[in-house]
């Protein structure tokens, strides 16, 4: 019947049922137009896209909506952060790179261990050397200076590339036969889960220098990676092992009066299997994770939240602090979009295989 | 008297617990090359608690098997050696979702059996061709039938060459009408010689296919005889009762 429902009989069913169904149809879309009309008048209709100060939003007669400008001035240092100026290009490539890795590791032609672990080691290796230079005629440019995006986006892939595997060693041993085993990780889990990811990040910051010899220690940036990946994995452990538990028991008995021993078993059977029942809180995982990545700026990292609130942070600028909000907003948004429609494909598209 | 090399399957006074539940009796059976034999009882009896422990889906707690020579113990190479010789088929068929049937088939020979691709796949379309699915190889199971699907993992078993072929209950799960072109694939597997233990409560098929029908009750197997004489004239008192259970009314 719905079918048939030609749109204006929808309308009238779905939102003008009763009088006071009207009323609350009416009264939401008067909200929603006003607010509507709000965002496009600043952030289109009556702002100002053009100059190269800002004297140019707050000369006498400017138009009085969103002040772009701040966009076009400091672009640079909300992208790269306080990676010098000059090299900034070397910045700039690194992040397509690791965004290319990334593209590349989510076709189903990538998805070898082997493919996956050559594309993903080439491209962190190209990352490393371009960001970092110091050879190839390349100048050096420390960790403490790399920033912006190309920072956002090697932190949440180092976590993902580091905490994937983690997690699913984790996930095994949780799952192990042997108390000894199941156990204390069961118990390591819980404790993960239950401190706050800053605390372990200025755990990895600030207390593992005193705690490790300093040649164990690594830059400040891959401690507090690490710290985020093991953070990452006790999550991503419990997904996972829950994606196990979707499997059902005869999968197991098949493969094993097949002959296939526990590590083929896991790896063609229970694995694909695993990470099928457990994509969407797998890519919710990552959303959470990708946003989290903001957290480092309070270590003294500057992630591209951080240098867009160093874009409006002198004199000048000052007042444009929702234009920068805005803008780097809309990066946070077309990569959690991006992942969330990635996850529908997939989900698609394994649901043609599985049905 | 048969010579020790005829026999399949030979197992002696074998008990298995679930915890303090004893679930299987003292179990002795022979099993001859070549032999069909269909296990039947009621539900809880045991079948399928005794078929699984052949290929060590589940472990016995004393006495012995011995399947084509090799004694199940806890030597690990011997659970391979017999899980190879002996193939497998669920009620509820068991095939991976997410491998074509092509694959299905394929996966072990090759991984297991380390046989190459081209060859496994040949043997694969050749069992396919028998249990009469050639077509559907590059399908998913999802997009099959019952019946189509119960016969791929007949065929995924076979590609694996064993020996033996064990059946629990390979029809209780398919709708009625599908139940025969399952039954015929079994059938023209008994006329080509396979040795194969068959729990199933389709008495037809037990009458013309076996050459011997066990009866099970409680942990125990309660009477062995040829399907005639097991029909027409069965000893025991359980024996009677679940045979005019199942083909009374
Ligand atoms: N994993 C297990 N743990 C505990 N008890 C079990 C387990 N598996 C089976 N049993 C018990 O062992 C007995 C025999 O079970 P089994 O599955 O072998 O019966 P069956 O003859 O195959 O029955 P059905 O015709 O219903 O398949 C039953 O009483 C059952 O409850
Ligand atoms: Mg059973």
């Amino acid at each position: 019947m719905s079918a048939e429902v030609s749109f204006g009989r929808k309308v009238r069913r779905d939102f003008f049922a009763t009088p006071l169904d009207s009323v609350i149809t009416l009264a939401f879309s008067a909200l929603l137009i006003y607010l509507l009309y709000g965002v496009l008048s600043w952030g289109i209709f009556n702002a100002i896209w053009g100059g190269d100060s800002a004297d140019v939003c707050r000369a006498d007669g400017a138009k009085h909506g969103a002040c772009w400008t701040v966009i076009n001035v400091r672009w640079r240092l909300i992208l790269f952060g306080l990676y010098p100026y000059e090299e900034q290009w070397r910045s700039a490539i690194a992040c397509m790179v690791i965004l290319v890795t990334a593209v590349l590791s989510c076709i189903p032609y990538f998805w070898t261990g082997k493919r996956l672990a050559l594309t993903w080691i080439s491209g962190f290796a190209a990352f490393y050397l371009l960001m970092k230079g110091g050879i190839l005629g390349l100048p050096l440019v420390v960790e403490r200076d790399w920033g912006g995006l190309s920072l956002t986006v090697f932190i949440f892939s180092s976590v993902a590339m580091i905490g994937m595997p983690m997690s699913i060693v984790i996930a095994l041993m949780r799952r192990s036969k042997l108390p000894l085993i199941a156990r204390p990780t069961a118990f390591l889990i819980d404790v993960t889960r239950s401190l706050p990811l800053l605390s372990i990040m200025f755990t990895a910051a600030v207390v593992i220098p005193f705690v490790l010899p300093q040649w164990l220690q690594g830059d400040k940036l891959y401690r507090i990676i690490i710290g985020f990946a093991i953070f990452f994995a006790a999550y991503q452990a419990e997904i996972i092992r829950g994606g196990f538990q979707a499997v059902p028991s005869g999968q197991e008995e098949a493969s094993a009066a097949l002959g296939l021993n526990y590590w083929q078993n896991l790896w063609y059977i229970m694995l694909p299997q695993v990470f099928r029942a457990a994509l969407p809180p797998t890519i919710n995982q990552f959303v959470i994770t990708f946003k989290e990545t903001s957290l480092v700026v309070l270590i003294g990292f500057f992630e591209v939240l951080a240098s867009g609130a160093a874009a409006f942070g002198t004199a000048e600028w000052k007042f444009a602090y929702k234009e920068v909000y805005v803008f780097v907003g809309l990066i946070f948004f077309v990569f959690v979009l991006s992942l969330s429609r990635y996850g529908a494909y997939l989900e698609r598209r394994l649901s043609v295989e599985q049905r | 008297m048969t010579n020790a090399t005829d026999i399949a399957i030979k197992i002696t006074g074998m008990n298995k617990y679930y915890g303090a539940f004893h679930a299987l009796k003292n179990i002795n059976l022979e099993v001859k090359k070549g032999e069909r034999v269909v296990v039947c009882g009621p539900s809880g009896s045991g079948k399928s608690t005794m078929i699984r422990c052949i290929n060590r889906l589940e472990e016995h707690q004393d006495g012995t098997i011995v399947v084509m020579g090799t004694e199940l113990n806890d030597n690990l190479d011997n659970i391979d050696e017999i899980r190879r010789e002996a193939g497998m088929v669920f009620q509820h068929f068991n095939l991976f979702p997410h491998l074509t049937v092509l694959e299905n088939c394929t996966l072990a020979p090759m991984l297991v059996r380390k046989e190459s691709r081209k060859d496994a796949e040949a043997t694969a379309m050749e069992f396919l061709e028998k249990v009469k699915i050639p077509h559907q190889a590059e399908k998913y199971p999802g997009q099959l039938s019952g019946g189509q699907q119960q016969r791929v993992a007949i065929a995924r078993a076979l590609c694996m060459k064993p020996d033996i072929m064990l059946f629990d209950e390979p029809t209780s799960a398919l709708d009625p009408e599908m139940i025969s072109e399952v039954l015929d694939v079994i059938v023209s597997l008994a006329e080509d010689g396979m040795t194969m233990i068959c729990v199933t409560h389709e008495m037809g098929f037990a009458r013309n296919v076996a050459n011997r029908v066990i009866f099970m009750d409680e942990g125990e197997v309660v009477e062995q005889n040829s399907p005639s004489e097991f029909f027409d004239n069965p000893q025991n008192e359980r024996t009677k009762e679940f045979l005019s259970q199942i083909l009374g009314h």
